[in-house]
């Protein structure tokens, strides 16, 4: 098993890992060892693919070529690839809150069945916000028009974008000053493609300021739409309690999971397993019911809302299948891996993909639309019902036992759990019984032993009394290793562990899905603006420890860009250029109050961390 | 005795063996420090290019007698006994340019050395790798099987394996089979065509 525990820290994982080894699968970590030693050019942001003069690589060692055809030199190439990464973040991010503003619009003409508004206050809000007068309005006027008013956004008709405003008045002033507000959500990234094509911007700083201004139409755009309309039309989560890990499939009911990371799909697929008639005929079938469960973003979504369990995080997907239990797997977009084909063709499981901006091998594509959603999600949960008996149940493998987690925490249950205002935060924070807090955010990646980097972080920080909010693929780390329950207050330092206790809370919060990392941003709004300070002020930081995607590096960049120190986990691809090296890991305080590090050891994150908290104390008077 | 052997026709000029020997010889050993070391490792493998664009990766063979060695009046290049290995004690060199110029492969060059001392500096067919049993970084990194570690009797015997399922395969059928490769080439050859009729 030795071999296994390399790649993983989860139980779960090992054992799955093993006996898709035994039954001839081929699994992420297989495909990286193959892959290994990846392209050094590569890893160092030396290659370029933008034109077909090239391809080119600049040789770092000096020996060989150190101009692209073009005439880029390392600044150049390295920061046209890093803006370009930032740029398909962005895209990823804001098409996802694109959908949910479609979703809003089509429910207000009524042409939605299956959706409606659940948090009217948080509608009236967010039109407040829009400087939509909703009074005397109905619900479904107010959508429509807070749907017009967020395509704007995505548009070119406004000189910035609406929720930017939420960011304290130091930071607007600041980046205005620097000149990376947000247009538009969609023109920023269309810019990137723009001036990342041969012969427009070429200088490196130009370049890496428009980047920050991309990643901000992603964090206070994209995203914060994505969440906010996903919360109007969803309902706000609340705190409650769910479990994680395989063992959240039942060896006697209909698997259903599902992927991905929007909940526009999977919300109406909940509808669908919880009807009689699809229980009836589960029953008929043999089964003694419908277990729905998710993975990545998606799960993350429902988990906050619905307390629906989830088997997995990015690395977890393939294995799901690995139990042999599993009749369907429904994705989205986002973060599914193709091999997800391959591998259900040595088992019984069900493909489907349901947008038509994502397909993929051997899945079949039921196409889902605001009109036809819940048609489609009760035809799909009624051929996973019928796939039931094909499941061989003695080859069935569930290796473990479900974990609790607690789940829930969006900023208003937080504020909630404090009494209706932010204060109390504050104060645990003067009296120092909270230090600080950091979002321990990201995926997982084959390079990193799994969730390793991210159990051992929020170990070491809650220790230290430091709050920690997780996202993503973390929540299902910290989950499994019992760090959102409650209970966990043993595991903290005595003040994080007093306020615990007295909330009843676990000291690791479960914010939500990639896109929640916007709840993040407005919690440190929030405290900013109740204090009075910028947020780079604040005893706060992130950490993406074993980040993957592009999405990972635009959401590092926006957080980065509002004043939070971060910390990769993994190096990003710019080490090629020593004047952005240096800029990302120091430069960049002069201009923005944060920098990033890059350090893979946990151990040395936290150090890191706790040493970037006590300063950011002592600049403002806090014992330390 | 185990060697680098180059299968050239496979070669599809990535540049990945330059990049790792680098890296391999460098003080750090790590691709992100690497380039921020005060002398920077050089690549000891090179690229060569034949007229018609296609690339033969070029190495010291470690010849046996090998002219170097024998051009060498300073004794600074020296055979290892136990791998066969022509080495360079960079100590001893006086950069006098005699093993360059005795060299039939011309892959001797002249670099600075950690010491910031510039001597005679060419493949080791990475020594300190092998003797934890690990094969030359060059050859490692190779994905496409231009670069072999292994012994040329060895290769030799899987050549002829080779061989013998082409003929049982027809040689005339498998020549007609057009592999990537030589579609590349011929795609270049027509470019090159058509340069000579505009010019």
């Amino acid at each position: 098993m030795s071999e296994y525990a390399n790649l993983s820290i989860c139980r779960d994982a090992q054992l799955t890992i093993k006996k898709a080894h035994e039954d001839g699968v081929e699994t992420v970590w297989d495909r990286f060892k193959k892959q290994e030693p990846q392209c050094g050019y590569c890893e160092l942001g030396l290659s370029c693919r933008i034109c077909v003069m090239g391809p080119c690589r600049i040789d770092p060692f000096g020996d060989g070529p150190q101009y692209g055809v073009c005439g880029a030199d390392a600044e150049i190439m390295v920061a046209r690839n890093l803006a370009r990464m930032i740029a398909a973040g962005a895209a990823s991010h804001s098409d996802h809150g694109r959908e949910l503003v479609e979703v809003l619009y089509k429910i207000g003409q009524g042409k939605a069945p299956g959706y409606s508004i659940r948090d009217t206050g948080k509608l009236k809000q967010l039109a407040a916000e829009y400087g939509i007068d909703a009074a005397g309005l109905s619900n479904e006027v107010i959508a429509q028009r807070l749907a017009e008013a967020m395509m704007e956004d995505y548009g070119m008709k406004k000189k910035k974008i609406t929720l930017i405003n939420r960011a304290p008045k130091q930071r607007l002033e600041l980046w205005e000053k620097l000149k990376v507000i947000p247009r538009g959500i969609d023109r920023e990234t269309s810019e990137t493609m723009h001036r990342t094509h041969m012969g427009v911007d070429n200088d490196y700083v130009s370049l890496l300021l428009h980047a920050v201004r991309n990643s901000l139409a992603d964090g206070y755009g994209g995203s914060m739409i994505g969440t906010e309309l996903s919360d109007i039309i969803f309902g706000t989560p609340q705190p409650g309690f769910s479990e994680v890990n395989l063992g959240v499939l039942k060896d006697d009911e209909v698997n259903i999971l599902v992927h991905g990371h929007s909940p526009v799909v999977s919300e109406m697929v909940v509808l669908a397993v919880e009807d009689k008639e699809m229980l009836e005929l589960a029953k008929s079938k043999g089964a003694k019911g419908i277990n729905l469960a998710g993975l990545c973003c998606t799960g993350n979504e429902l988990m906050m809302r619905k307390k629906i369990p989830m088997a997995g995080n990015h690395l977890m997907t393939e294995l799901t299948m690995v139990t042999g239990a599993v009749e369907s797997i429904i994705v989205d977009y986002q973060c599914i891996m193709p091999s997800l084909g391959q591998v259900s063709q040595c088992y019984h499981t069900k493909l489907y993909s349901t947008s038509d901006k994502a397909k993929f091998p051997f899945m079949e594509h039921v196409e889902f639309t605001p009109e036809n959603a819940k048609e489609q999600a009760f035809r799909i949960v009624r051929e996973s019902v019928e796939n039931f008996p094909r499941r061989n149940k003695e080859k069935v493998y569930i290796p473990t036992s479900p974990v609790k987690n607690m789940t829930g925490f969006s900023v208003e249950s937080i504020v909630g759990a404090l009494g209706g205002s932010i204060t109390p935060l504050i104060d645990a924070i003067k009296a120092g019984k909270i230090k600080g807090a950091v979002g321990v955010v990201g995926c997982n990646n084959p390079k990193i032993k799994q969730d390793y980097g991210h159990v051992e972080l929020i170990k070491r920080l809650i220790a230290n009394d430091i709050l920690v909010l997780t996202t993503g693929c973390v929540n299902v780390a910290a989950g499994k290793a019992g760090l959102q329950v409650p209970e966990a207050k043993e595991l903290a330092g005595p003040g994080l562990r007093e306020v615990c206790g007295l909330l009843n809370i676990p000291p690791s919060l479960h914010v939500g899905s990639c896109v929640d990392n916007s709840r993040i941003i407005v919690i440190a709004c929030a405290l900013a603006n109740a204090i009075g300070v910028d947020i780079d002020k604040l005893p706060l930081a992130a950490a993406a420890p074993e980040w993957y995607s592009e999405k990972a590096a635009t959401i590092a960049f926006y957080a980065m860009a509002s004043g939070i120190f971060t910390v990769l986990g993994v190096m990003p691809p710019i080490a090629g250029s020593k004047k952005i090296t240096e800029l990302a890991t120091s430069g960049l305080n002069d201009v923005f109050g944060a920098c990033f590090a890059v350090e893979p050891d946990p151990a040395k994150v936290a150090e890191l961390i706790i040493n970037h908290i006590t300063e950011k104390r002592k600049g403002l008077g806090l014992k330390t | 005795m185990k060697v680098v052997v180059v299968k050239p026709e496979r070669c599809v000029g990535c540049l990945q063996c330059r990049f790792a020997c680098a890296v391999a010889h460098s003080k750090s050993g790590s691709p992100y420090a690497a380039p921020y070391e005060t002398v920077l490792s050089k690549p000891r493998i090179h690229i060569g290019l034949s007229k018609n664009k296609d690339p033969f990766p070029n190495k010291c063979r470690h010849c046996d007698p090998a002219p170097c060695e024998m051009a060498c009046l300073t004794k600074a290049i020296f055979k290892e006994p136990s791998t066969g290995t022509v080495l360079i004690n960079p100590d001893r060199c006086i950069n006098c340019g005699m093993c360059s110029m005795a060299c039939p492969f011309g892959v001797v060059r002249y670099h600075f050395y950690p010491n910031n001392r510039m001597a005679a500096h060419k493949c080791d067919q990475c020594i300190a790798r092998q003797k934890e049993g690990i094969a030359p970084a060059c050859v490692e990194v190779c994905k496409v099987g231009a670069l072999r570690f292994e012994d040329y009797n060895k290769v030799m015997d899987r050549d002829t394996d080779e061989l013998s399922t082409l003929v049982y395969k027809g040689i005339r059928t498998g020549a007609q089979e057009k592999s990537s490769y030589q579609s590349l080439t011929e795609y270049k050859h027509g470019l090159e065509e058509l340069r000579r009729r505009q010019s």
